[in-house]
């Protein structure tokens, strides 16, 4: 902006109109997480007459309290922790190998493999099938049958896949001659520079993970079992008519929806811890050096 | 010993074939530099030497092991790239233990060796720099100490200097002469680069096409070029060749005649090539010399000497002649000596050098 007289007048005019389009995303994305907030910390009256906008309304945290006494809260919490870290980590396991592998140029059948993952992001075999195939293989009600069913995914594979085939192929041929194996030119050379694009997967894989909630109702039973998401709609769907529950709102300062509102904050509060940590592998330049273009 | 035997090495991508049929025996210590054109199959040659590139016929061996189907990794040979592929997460001792610990040194020793290393190619002090924090020249040398510390049996260069500036260049060239002489190992280099191969070489081999044609010590080859690719790729300027024919005195270019000895009945008539390297000229007329009457176009001076680019019988030609500094009366058409003992000839069809009286 500092050379914004470099500028006409048309684009300056361009400029602005984007800034201000963006603050408007920006603010929308944002409110829904302000607003829940200000719920979360609201008397459980103010909360279910709609007198919260922006800032909690006779402001406690007795929905907090609540929540977090509640056992089933800490068990499928530890839970989404699992399915997140053991998901991701699984996923990993099986896209760098199968990105790896489809991204070299001497793989046998290479056009085929590509285009045999390729085809299962656009046709897949549908809930029933997915469901029956589940059930019949044993992975209903586990842990390891949520993880491992969802643990390859054909997007994350393509995308790696193109990274590492943008890495330049002298990289390698140096890593062979100074002895490395295939394992090892992954492993030492290709990993490390494709931060960027195995940070992005992560986030994708784990996002993806910690908000999983269709698969995770369908497939688990067990009530010990269910991760967070499943527990909200737990909430949300049994609080309204639980007597007992009815009975404690009047004597406490919360409500379904103050309570409702606490989970999701408590949901949030990994992400947005964890984030930042994996924010700087962003970073574009990191094969800045490495070879004369 | 550690020597490189190259036997009727051809390759082909399909159906095209890139190289064909490469004889070339490199002995153990020499320091041999593969020269020629853009796609003259060069860098193919060395890659197939290095195992990165699959030889499709013919025979490998270094240090008398067929290498052929043998991984470059257990080749024992180093290889430094012209875009220098370096590591560039990594810093630069990192960079250069990579190969000593993937083949398991101990840490100790990994340590001493990249000491010593860095100490010789002056790296000490940027052990702990990443590649993105080193000049074009600093990065070479961390490419080259990679190559040192495994002490392979062969090097292999892929136009290392090409990617430097001219000075740089000239710096790296005699670095890269005073290692070789300093550590012994036997050395293949890549370039395009005619001065390169002349300075460093202990023999040349030009290729054109995907053959070799010619391989001899620099200036066997500055001297006595096979024919008139060879006779035009080494040297600068490139000598220069003109269509001419033999006569029973020498050789006749247009209307003008250089005096040349050994032409026999036989050859009289014969159409051939020509070649005049610009440095066997002089302004003054000496002793079996042969008068060029050329038209001068442009003077560009060097100091003592000056490059004159002239036309002669439809020919562009430019020649290199000591001046002193005095240019100012070069101009418009005047006589340029030609020492006719210097005089190639080549066959004006094959264009293979000819052997009068041989």
């Amino acid at each position: 902006m500092a050379n914004m007289n470099l500028y006409s007048r048309g684009d300056k005019l361009f400029v602005y109109i984007n800034m201000a389009l963006i603050a408007l995303f920006t603010l929308s994305t944002l409110y829904p997480f302000i607003y829940i907030t200000a719920v979360s910390f609201s008397d459980g009256s103010a909360a279910s007459a709609g007198t919260v906008v922006y800032k909690p309304v006779a402001t406690t945290i007795s929905a907090y309290k609540y929540v977090l006494s509640e056992p089933l809260f800490w068990t499928s919490y530890v839970n989404t922790f699992i399915y997140t870290f053991g998901g991701t980590f699984v996923s990993l396991l099986i896209i760098i190998p199968g990105a790896y592998a489809l991204s070299r140029p001497q793989l046998i059948g290479r056009r085929f493999f590509n285009l045999f993952v390729a085809f299962t992001m656009w046709f897949n075999a549908g809930l029933i099938p997915f469901f029956l195939n589940m059930r019949d293989l044993g992975l209903m009600d586990s842990y390891f049958g949520l993880i491992i069913a969802f643990a390859c995914n054909a997007f994350n594979i393509i995308l790696l896949r193109n990274f590492f085939e943008a890495i330049p192929e002298s990289f390698e041929e140096a890593a062979r001659m100074d002895g490395a194996n295939e394992f090892q030119v992954l492993w030492k050379v290709f990993i490390p520079l494709s931060k960027p694009a195995i940070a992005t997967i992560i986030l994708f894989c784990m996002v993806a993970r910690w908000n999983g909630f269709f698969w995770a109702m369908i497939v688990l039973k067990d009530e010990q079992k269910i991760p967070l998401q499943v527990y909200l709609r737990q909430v949300i769907a049994t609080l309204k008519d639980d007597e007992e529950f009815g009975l404690q709102v009047l004597n406490f300062s919360y409500s379904v929806e103050t309570v409702t509102a606490a989970i999701m904050v408590c949901s949030i509060i990994p992400v947005l811890i964890f984030y930042p940590f994996i924010q700087k592998y962003f970073n574009k330049g990191i094969m800045l050096g490495g070879v004369k273009e | 010993m550690s020597g490189v035997d190259l036997s009727s090495i051809v390759k082909k991508y399909g159906a095209f074939q890139v190289v064909h049929g490469i004889d070339l025996t490199v002995a153990e210590k020499e320091f041999v530099v593969l020269v020629g054109p853009s796609g003259c199959g060069k860098s193919t040659t060395l890659r197939m030497i290095a195992g990165l590139e699959e030889i499709t016929a013919g025979d490998l061996t270094i240090d008398g092991r067929r290498m052929n189907r043998i991984a470059p990794k257990d080749r024992d040979v180093a290889m430094v790239f012209q875009n220098y592929a370096l590591y560039p997460h990594l810093n630069v001792a990192d960079n250069m233990a990579f190969g000593l610990r993937i083949r398991k040194m101990p840490k100790a020793e990994i340590k001493t060796t990249i000491d010593d290393v860095a100490g010789i190619l002056g790296l000490t002090e940027y052990l702990d720099r990443r590649p993105a924090d080193l000049s074009g020249g600093q990065r070479q040398r961390v490419a080259m100490g990679r190559a040192i510390v495994r002490h392979p049996k062969v090097f292999l260069f892929d136009e290392p200097l090409s990617n430097l500036d001219a000075k740089l260049r000239t710096q790296m060239r005699a670095e890269i002469k005073r290692l070789h002489k300093r550590l012994g190992v036997t050395s293949i280099y890549v370039t395009h680069d005619q001065v390169e191969a002349m300075t460093l070489a202990d023999r040349i081999v030009v290729m054109n096409d995907g053959r070799i044609e010619q391989i001899g010590t620099p200036m066997e080859l500055f001297n006595n070029p096979a024919n008139t690719f060879v006779a035009g790729f080494l040297g600068s300027p490139p000598m220069n060749q003109v269509k001419g024919v033999l006569t029973a005195k020498g050789a006749k270019i247009g209307e003008t005649e250089i005096k040349i000895d050994g032409v026999t009945a036989a050859d009289v008539g014969r159409a051939v090539t020509v070649g005049i390297r610009p440095e066997h000229v002089a302004l003054k007329a000496g002793k079996g010399t042969s008068a060029l009457p050329i038209d001068l176009d442009l003077v560009e001076p060097l100091g003592s000497e000056a490059l004159l680019h002239a036309r002669f019988d439809n020919n562009e030609m430019v020649f290199k002649a000591e001046t002193h500094g005095d240019i100012g009366h070069l101009s418009g058409v005047t006589d340029i000596h030609v020492d006719s003992s210097l005089v190639k000839l080549f066959d004006g069809e094959t264009g293979q050098a000819l052997n009068l009286g041989g």
